[in-house]
């Protein structure tokens, strides 16, 4: 670092407009802020040249002092602007030197990914809408008795329609419930009317093929009280099918037939890909095999035998119940084709979800 | 249900497509799966004239035709049949021509002479059984047509799924009656004439029921002198369509009825019946006998029998007997037409697991006043085709005559009930297109007496799905319900429901992938896992396979099943976690088990995930047990549980070792790593984990666990470290509870910071815990000489506790 040294044969102002210069070339030359903290030493430190400048001020005439006094602190101001701005400069020089060294696109330390089952996903969305409705969530064993499964619910046995339900039988009375309907009996027979639930959970069929598995997932959804009407029903499930498959989907409801309920209707609901139409560019959808339709729940007026069951006066009550595979919703809503992929628990499959 | 247009417009005039006719149905509750073609593959095949018929040159079976087909000129065909002949009107099958057995007709030359297309027999076109020979048309034809049109066989059949309730549907005539109400279209039953003539039927046959509970009608009609011979073409044709293979005249025409008419006939051949009698009851226990498919069965006391004067010649409702069956050689007919309980004949046909097209219309119920005339037009029918003479009147017994329900039906009901405003009219107009009878006893309730046919409508609630599915169910509006809940009712969650959410989403957040495993195993897998005890677990019955013949009593089994799985798929650092319940045998529940929740995790592979950044030498380790003791601790954690305490636990049948893991004095669950046995036999090559934790009992105290602040300390805290050397057999949990129990006030928090085995001799050295303490005083700075004092008693405290020493 070079300091240049004022002339001894100027004036005092003369030296101190000097020392302006000097500093500035001395900065140029400095690139780090230790020599800039020199360079600060050296010209406004204790014994700096400016100190020594100062230091003359005395043998100056007394009439020219204020005004020397006044420049001496206006040059001591600008050293200091000038170094400021000196180690800003520097300050981003640095900054620009980091930047160019910093590569974002490296990768970061990468953490574990966790994944929900697209079951458990489907199930939280169904259920969170139907409890915004105002319905409870209530669950029950997954091994039933022939009572629950079948009886309280009009289904007696040696009826045709148990064969719509293939059983996983345990003992004489007993069995791997079929559908989540036992809930609508367990929790009438617990509850009065007003009622609204939705029992989500796994139910097993004797049934093991492309498009079966035999353990699947339900969700049953009933309501309960005074002049409860099909009209209500179909608002309800509406409302679901709009919150789960978007506002523009539109719902059909087709008669059927269920022990349980009656009158019993398929929902269908508008084909998601190719919106109704049946085709696809040209080509017949392969989702709902180009009928446009895509059947998607069960459901219906709770029959008044479920009534009789429970005690409740089908005169003075009436309510619907409905229920929907979970799976089928999930491979509609994430485009799963194979359902046995739900079961085999591949981590690349799962890890899709979450 | 097969339903071919063609039949249906037999008995109503429907004139619209064969797909608005689905879509209507589907739209009624008979959904439609498919609209078939059967004789599509005869748009191709024309009638054409053999103008020349000469022997093949090269062959004596072979014959060269020229065959005229109209407009488009002459084909040379050779033909191998017999019964070719000069001037016969056959059928062509042209070149490109598909036939039903998937042979297509190309131009080929056989034996040097070209051949340019084939005369096809009955059986070649599926029109018939005669393989013997080329059909030969009868008539007036125009050469060149095809065959589908100038024989009426552009049919469309309509594939119809027949829900249970609806057995009236499983008839052309059950179709046609609602095909008539939906357009309101006229319905014509077919008009049947029979003369009689002879003995009286009831004379020549005793009919004698001894269950009448069990067969609440028995009709039979007899005709002698027939001629068994093949049936008439059109009726063959009819059956075809819908599937069915013609036999002969006699039981073509039982089957034909079937489908039309929804009842079931069963022909006896009258010389092969003792008595003539006919006696229905039950089977005795342990009887054998031999039905028409050649198969002996043995019966139980529950399956009815219908039997001669001397042995039972049919099995009630679901097959016939080889000892009275119709033959080439039968002359004389006993016609059976009997209605059947439904749930007797369904327990016999599943329990044989024989089910028959007759059982499957009496399980659903067949219609008892409508059986009469369905016995008279099969009469008629047989007696058109095969000749002979109808013995007068019929032979019938009817203990229990058929008693329609009277209904009582408010309009005004079925409306509420729908959310629709309906009109009167249209509610009466509907029953009765339906064939009920519809009487108002006064303006709000009507007396409703349906069809024999629609025994499903028994009660007012039947009747309204009937106006609602005939108003349709679609146009019924949206609205939502306004349930009268008060809002404390309006309950959010059930604890379980929420408990079981949040253990899924810290699952998640650790990084875990969620798995859904089937909940049974087979007793293999079982017995490998050492879980194999009958009494500790239940068994399905009927189940699919072995390899799902039990339902696990832990979720370790099928978590194995998921490791195995991502095994085989290369996938070999798994990070899973699964919650569900297992099943316990417990005598005192009433469904005989117990269903505690769980929740498994499983850990193998690399610890971290692969790549630059590069972890730290430790970091690049597999996991092992530590990782997985972590998380269980974390998961405690974070429901602001208190800490556990774990323990070997020894002989676990699937790990070694294995830990308990015990949660306020309670077992809570295990964590191990898994038998290296066990873990081969899920292809694992690196070590594997599993812990399983009782999510009743940690729901237990996560109910009842209560959050509270603790003021922020203001003073600062003091470390000491302080080494402890031991046998290797002291454990940690020994030294933390040595320094617990000395209840020193100020003491706050004790980490262990390492533990290390400074020799080269691991099994015999002493082992070092270093342990790193926490001194605090809640009102004041500590002094270091009060800490060091502090510090000091501890220790020796401690080394006369514990066999320890500190240098």
């Amino acid at each position: 670092m070079t300091v240049a040294h004022p002339a001894g044969s100027s004036t005092l102002a003369e030296q101190l407009d000097e020392l302006g210069q000097a500093l500035e070339q001395g900065l140029a030359s400095a690139h780090t802020a230790a020599e800039v903290e020199a360079i600060r030493v050296a010209y406004l430190g204790r014994k700096g040249l400016l100190a020594g400048l100062m230091s003359s001020l005395a043998k100056t005439p007394p009439e020219q002092r204020p005004a020397l006094g006044q420049k001496a602190n206006q040059v001591k101001a600008l050293l200091q602007e000038q170094m400021e701005t000196r180690l800003r400069e520097l300050e981003r020089r640095k900054e620009h030197e980091l930047l160019a060294r910093f590569d974002p696109s490296l990768p970061g330390r990468a953490q574990w990914l966790g994944s929900l089952h697209p079951v458990t996903l489907v199930t939280e969305d169904i259920c969170q809408a139907f409890v915004a409705l105002g319905f409870e969530v209530v669950e029950g064993p997954e091994l039933e008795t022939d009572f629950y499964n079948f009886e309280a619910l009009n289904l007696p046995p040696d009826h045709p329609a148990r064969d719509m339900q293939d059983t996983f039988y345990i003992g004489e009375s007993t069995l791997l419930r079929t559908h989540t309907s036992p809930l609508q009996v367990r929790t009438m027979e617990r509850k009065a009317p007003p009622l609204a639930a939705i029992a989500p959970g796994k139910v097993y069929r004797r049934d093991s093929d492309l498009t079966h598995t035999p353990m699947f997932h339900q969700i049953e959804g009933f309501l309960v009280d005074r002049d409860v009407s099909m009209a209500d029903l179909r608002g309800t499930l509406t409302a679901f099918v709009h919150k789960i498959f978007g506002p523009d989907t539109i719902v059909r409801f087709r008669p059927s037939f269920f022990p349980f309920t009656e009158p019993s209707a398929e929902v269908d609901i508008s084909c998601m890909l190719c919106g109704g139409r049946g085709t696809c560019a040209g080509k017949s959808c392969r989702v709902c095999k180009q009928t446009g339709w895509l059947e998607i729940l069960g459901c219906g007026m709770i029959d008044p035998a479920v009534f009789a069951a429970v005690g409740y006066d089908p005169e003075v009550y009436t309510g619907f119940a409905f229920g929907l595979g979970v799976e089928r919703v999930a491979m509609l809503k994430y485009g799963i084709g194979d359902l046995r992929m739900f079961f085999e628990n591949d981590i690349r499959f799962v890890s899709q979800f979450g | 249900m097969l339903l071919s247009l063609n039949w249906l417009r037999a008995f109503t005039p429907y004139e619209g497509t064969a797909q608005q006719l689905a879509d209507r149905l589907t739209m009624l509750g008979l959904e439609v799966e498919e609209i078939n073609r059967p004789f599509a593959h005869l748009a191709n095949v024309v009638v054409g004239r053999v103008l020349d018929c000469d022997r093949h040159p090269q062959s004596d079976r072979l014959s060269l035709c020229r065959v005229d087909i109209g407009q488009v000129g002459t084909l040379p065909i050779v033909c191998g049949a017999p019964n070719v002949a000069k001037g016969q009107l056959v059928a062509v099958a042209k070149v490109g021509t598909v036939l039903p057995d998937g042979k297509e007709i190309a131009e080929t030359v056989i034996r040097g002479q070209t051949s340019r297309g084939m005369i096809c027999s009955e059986s070649e076109l599926g029109l018939g059984e005669d393989s013997d020979g080329i059909m030969v048309l009868k008539g007036h034809f125009n050469l060149g047509h095809s065959l589908a049109r100038v024989l009426d066989l552009n049919d469309e059949v309509l594939d119809i799924s027949v829900t249970p309730n609806r057995g009236d549907c499983l008839s052309v005539l059950g179709l046609a009656r609602e095909v008539a109400a939906e357009f309101r279209l006229p319905l014509t039953l077919p008009q049947t004439e029979l003369p009689e003539d002879g003995a009286y039927c009831d004379q020549a046959v005793a009919i004698v029921i001894d269950e009448p509970e069990l067969c609440p009608l028995y009709q039979a009609r007899i005709i002698r002198g027939i001629r068994i011979a093949p049936s008439p073409a059109w009726l063959q044709r009819r059956l075809l369509a819908v599937g069915q293979r013609p036999i002969n005249n006699v039981v073509d025409v039982t089957n034909y009825i079937l489908q039309e008419w929804g009842q079931p006939l069963h022909a006896f051949d009258l010389a092969k019946l003792v008595g003539p009698t006919i006696r229905v009851r039950r089977a005795e226990e342990g009887q054998r006998f031999t039905t028409l498919d050649n198969r002996e069965r043995s019966l139980l006391d529950s399956d009815l029998l219908i039997t001669d004067a001397e042995k039972a010649v049919a099995l009630a409702g679901v097959m016939g007997g080889a000892n009275s069956e119709v033959t080439e050689a039968t002359t004389d007919i006993l016609l059976e037409c009997a209605v059947f309980n439904p749930t007797s004949i369904r327990k016999t046909s599943r329990r044989l697991g024989l089910s028959s097209e007759s059982s499957y219309r009496f399980e659903r119920g067949v219609d008892q006043p409508g059986s009469a005339l369905a016995l008279e037009r099969a009469m008629a029918l047989i007696r058109e085709s095969a000749g002979g003479t109808v013995l007068r009147g019929v032979a019938r017994s009817e203990p229990r005559p058929w008693q329609a329900p009277r209904i009582a039906f408010r309009p005004q009901r079925a409306g509420k009930l729908l959310g629709l405003s309906l009109d009167e009219t249209f509610c009466r107009t509907t029953l009765q297109a339906l064939g009920c009878d519809v009487i108002e006893e006064d303006q709000s309730v009507w007396r409703v007496t349906p069809p024999g046919s629609r025994r499903d409508l028994e009660r007012e609630a039947d009747l309204i799905e009937e106006v609602g599915r005939c108003y349709g169910l679609d146009r019924i509006p949206s609205v939502l319900p306004r349930a009268a809940k008060s809002l404390d009712q309006l309950a959010s969650l059930a604890p379980k429901t929420e408990f079981r959410r949040r253990i899924k989403l810290w699952g998640q957040g650790l990084g875990l992938t969620e798995v859904v495993n089937y909940s049974f195993v087979s007793t293999q897998e079982l017995a490998l896992l050492g879980l194999a005890d009958a009494a500790k677990t239940i068994t399905l019955r009927n189940p699919l396979s072995e390899e799902q013949n039990v339902l696990r009593p832990m979720l370790a089994p099928g978590l194995l099943q998921s490791v195995r799985h991502n095994q085989t798929q290369g996938n070999t650092t798994l990070r899973l976690f699964e919650t569900a319940v297992v099943f316990q045998p417990d005598a005192g529940s009433e469904t005989g088990a117990r269903e505690p929740a769980r929740l498994g995790l499983a850990l193998t592979g690399q610890r971290h995930p692969e790549g630059w950044p590069h972890p730290t030498e430790s970091d690049a380790e597999p996991t092992n047990f530590f990782d997985l003791k972590g998380m269980v601790e974390h998961l405690l954690r974070h429901l602001r549980l208190p800490a556990a305490t774990f323990r070997t636990q020894p002989d676990h049948s699937i790990c070694l070792p294995c830990a308990e893991i015990i949660l306020n004095g309670e077992p809570c669950g295990w964590l191990g790593q898994v038998r290296a046995d066990i873990a081969e036999s899920c292809h694992v090559r690196r070590e594997l984990f599993l812990a399983e934790i009782d999510l009743d009992l940690l729901l237990r105290h996560w109910a009842e666990s209560v959050q509270s602040f603790t003021t922020l300390p203001t003073f600062p805290p003091v470390r000491r470290d302080m080494t402890v050397i031991s046998a290797q057999n002291l454990t940690y949990a020994a030294i933390q509870e040595a320094i617990q129990s000395s209840d020193m006030e100020l003491l706050q928090n004790i980490v262990l910071v390492d533990r290390f085995l400074p020799g080269t001799k691991p099994e015999t050295e002493e082992i070092r815990h270093t342990v790193r303490l926490t001194y605090r005083h809640p009102e004041r700075s500590l002094t270091n000489e009060e800490v060091d004092q502090l510090h000091q008693g501890l220790c020796n405290r401690l080394q006369e506790q514990l066999p320890i020493r500190f240098s």
